[in-house]
Formats: structure tokens, C-alpha cells, sequence
């Protein structure tokens, strides 16, 4: 027995089950009854916060709500100011295409010879507007696919001479007549009248067409 | 191992496990039954609540520049007045009446006899993008009238300027035997309210 040591294992085998079976014992319930405690925890805190977050969410609604008389003006009233700023957009593109031509036609008179017998003063219509859609399937167009326009210009009359017709033509190329005429011309016809001047000597007629400045309807 | 795994314990050891299992069970219930339900409640509000408060953000930042769109409509609508002013409205239904009412007084002001006034039809204008829901169009009314060369200009500076906005579209002056009766004849354009594109 000297010096030798003894161990007597009075456990079953069925009860080996840990190394530390005791604390297990203890150990086990306790933890799940801590982790139910937890949940418990969890749970009321969960319920708490929903209460809370419920009350705060009822506050933000009231305050909505007495808001929203107000908010529902102002959102009309922004409303409102998108419309304004596309109708203002859309009569600036009509602005912009207006064409004041009464000073270079009342120059015109100034500068015509008075050799010159003027028969005709025209300004061409305008084509019809083409508001039917490509492969002209469905409605029609709300509006026009170009936004520029281009007229001409025909001055006709009767002269003695080539002279003063040439001399119009060159007074109309002056700057001052830049809102009338560009200095784009053709001369569509010159050619002997069968009219005669008050003198007897026979008129020439001619007709000058001016292609004039763009009309352009955008920003 | 005879009678089985609980028959093998100790008493002490049976209770505890008993006890653990009970926990165990009630933990899972309150899990199940009431911690899940609850988060997921809560979630949900939680997620209600940032909505409204995004929205509650959104109805204060827009009542807090009240006062700018207040400002900016009245610039807007000081804007547009020049344009309504010019419009050409119907008058009984008749866009050639009111331009006649408009304009006989500068054409007679201006000295030209015989005139007469018809509708021509109307020209649409390039859209914005978007379309504005109340959509304005050029109205033409055609005017024929005699005068001499003068009396057509000095009614064509008449209009342009008490009525910048109306803008001669087409014309057409034709020599007559005398000079102080030549065939004058002329399309005028205005804006004018064209179609509604939504209500």
C-alpha cells in the first residue's frame, strides 16, 4: 500500500455523462431558465418599444394630419408653377417667332427709286402644318415636328431700266432691312412689259424674290 | 443501461432535467408565440414610422418653402400676363369678330377702307417637354382691305406697336389703277389657348 495510490469508481456507467456531471445538473436548468428569462426580456422589450414607437407613430400622423391642409396648397401651388413655367416656355417659342416687319417695309418705300413702279408685295402663306404621325398612324400630332419657318419675300414691279431695280436690290442688302430680307435673292423674271411709261417708252418688268429671315419658334 | 437513459439517473439529475426541459419548452413557446411575433410587429412599425417620418420631412421641407413658390408663382404670373393679355379670345365664337374689334380702329386710324376679316386656320406651336396640360396655339385671321402702300405700313407700325405680340404671318399688296386703293391683303397671327392635353 506504500506509496501507491487507490481509486474506487462508485459511479454507474449511466451516469457518466460530463465530466463534471454535478454542475451540469445544476448548470442545465439554469440556463434555460435564464434563456427563458431572456426571451422574457426580449419579449417585453419588443412590446415596449412597439408601444412607444406606436405613440410616436401617432404623433407624426396627428402632425401630419394638420399639416396636410397646408401641404395639400403648396403642393397644388407647386403644381401650379410647373404648369406656369411650360405654358411661359411654350409663348416664349410664340415670342420669339414674332416678326415685326412694319419699319424695313416703311424704309422699303424710301429706298425704292421712283423709277420704279411697284406692282405686287407679298409675303408667301405658309404651307398647311403636317400634324399627321410618322407611318400616319394614330391622332395627330399635338404639335409641329420643326419649330423654324421660312417665307419669301416677292417684290414685282415695272422699270425703265435694269438700274433702278439694281439699285433697290443693293439698297435692301443695308442692315436695316435685316429683319425683312436675308441676302439670299433670285431674280425670278426680267423681262420687257407689254405696258409703256407715261413717255411711250416701254417697261421692263421684273420680280425679285427674297428668301427672308427665320421665324423660329424656340427658346 | 437497463430501464433507460432516465432510469439511469439520479433522482436529482431526472428533476433537472425535467426542469430544463420545461424552460426549454417555455422558451420556445415565448420564442415562437411571442418574441418573433413582437419583432416582427415591431419591425413593422419601425419601418411605418421612418415612412412617415420621410414623409413628414418631405410636407415640412415643402411647407417650410412655402413662401419661395408663393414668390415664384407670383413672378410667374407676372410673367405670363403680357401673353394673356395678347390672347385672342373668341368673340361669340368667332376668332375673325374680335380681331375685327380689335383691329378696325388702327386700320382706320391708319386710313384703309373696305375691310374685311375671315378665320384662316390655326397653326399649333412646338410643344415643351413636358407638355403643359392647357396647350397655346397661333390664331390667324386674314384682313383685306384698300389703301395706298403708306396707309398698310403705317397700320402694320400701329399694330407692332400697340400690340407687340400680334405678328403679321402672310401679305400680299397688288397695285390697283390708283395708287391710294391698292389691294391690300393680310394674314395676322396671335397666340391663342389651344388644346387640353389632360384634365
Amino acid at each position: 500500500m506504500n506509496g501507491e495510490s487507490f481509486h474506487l469508481n462508485l459511479m454507474k456507467s449511466g451516469e457518466v455523462r460530463s465530466s463534471s456531471p454535478v454542475r451540469l445538473r445544476v448548470m442545465m436548468p439554469l440556463l434555460a431558465m435564464l434563456a427563458t428569462i431572456g426571451l422574457v426580456v426580449w419579449w417585453g422589450s419588443s412590446l415596449a418599444q412597439s408601444i412607444i414607437i406606436s405613440a410616436q407613430i401617432k404623433t407624426i400622423e396627428a402632425d401630419i394630419d394638420a399639416k396636410r391642409k397646408d401641404h395639400s396648397e403648396v403642393m397644388e401651388q407647386q403644381g401650379l408653377v410647373r404648369e406656369l413655367r411650360l405654358q411661359i416656355e411654350q409663348l416664349e417659342y410664340y415670342g420669339n417667332g414674332v416678326r415685326a416687319v412694319g419699319e424695313p417695309l416703311a424704309k422699303l418705300a424710301e429706298v425704292t427709286p421712283v423709277r420704279i413702279q411697284m406692282t405686287e408685295l407679298s409675303i408667301s402663306p405658309l404651307p398647311p402644318q403636317n400634324l399627321t404621325p410618322p407611318g400616319k398612324k394614330g391622332p395627330p400630332l399635338w404639335g409641329p415636328t420643326t419649330n423654324v419657318e421660312t417665307q419669301k419675300l416677292v417684290i414685282a414691279g415695272r422699270a425703265t431700266r435694269e438700274t433702278p431695280v439694281q439699285a433697290m436690290m443693293e439698297s435692301l442688302d443695308a442692315d436695316e432691312f435685316a429683319g425683312l430680307v436675308t441676302k439670299a435673292r433670285k431674280v425670278n423674271s426680267f423681262r420687257q412689259d407689254s405696258s409703256q411709261s407715261k413717255d411711250g417708252r416701254r417697261l421692263l418688268a421684273f420680280e425679285v424674290e427674297y428668301t427672308m429671315p427665320e421665324r423660329r419658334f424656340s427658346k | 443501461m437497463k430501464g433507460g437513459f432516465l432510469h439511469d439517473m439520479a433522482p436529482n439529475a431526472q428533476r433537472s432535467f425535467f426542469v430544463t426541459l420545461a424552460f426549454s419548452a417555455v422558451a420556445v413557446a415565448i420564442y415562437m408565440f411571442g418574441v418573433q411575433p413582437a419583432a416582427d410587429s415591431l419591425a413593422r412599425e419601425t419601418r411605418r414610422k421612418g415612412e412617415l417620418e420621410a414623409s413628414q420631412n418631405s410636407i415640412n421641407a415643402d411647407l417650410r418653402g412655402a413662401e419661395t413658390v408663393k414668390k415664384t408663382l407670383d413672378e410667374l404670373r407676372g410673367q405670363i400676363a403680357p401673353y394673356e393679355a395678347a390672347l385672342l379670345e373668341p368673340l361669340l365664337e368667332s376668332y375673325a369678330m374680335r380681331a375685327k374689334s380689335i383691329l378696325d380702329p388702327l386700320a382706320m386710324g391708319a386710313g384703309l377702307s373696305d375691310i374685311s376679316y375671315s378665320d384662316e386656320p390655326f397653326r399649333a406651336l412646338p410643344l415643351t417637354k413636358p407638355m403643359a396640360r392647357q396647350l397655346y396655339t397661333r390664331a390667324a385671321v386674314r384682313m383685306t382691305a384698300k389703301g395706298s402702300y403708306q396707309e398698310a405700313v403705317s397700320f402694320l407700325l400701329r399694330l407692332e406697336k400697340d400690340l407687340p405680340l400680334v405678328s403679321l404671318q402672310a401679305m400680299e399688296i397688288t397695285a390697283q389703277q390708283k395708287p391710294s386703293e391698292q389691294s391690300i391683303n393680310m394674314i395676322l397671327e396671335w397666340p391663342a389657348k389651344g388644346k387640353v392635353t389632360r384634365k
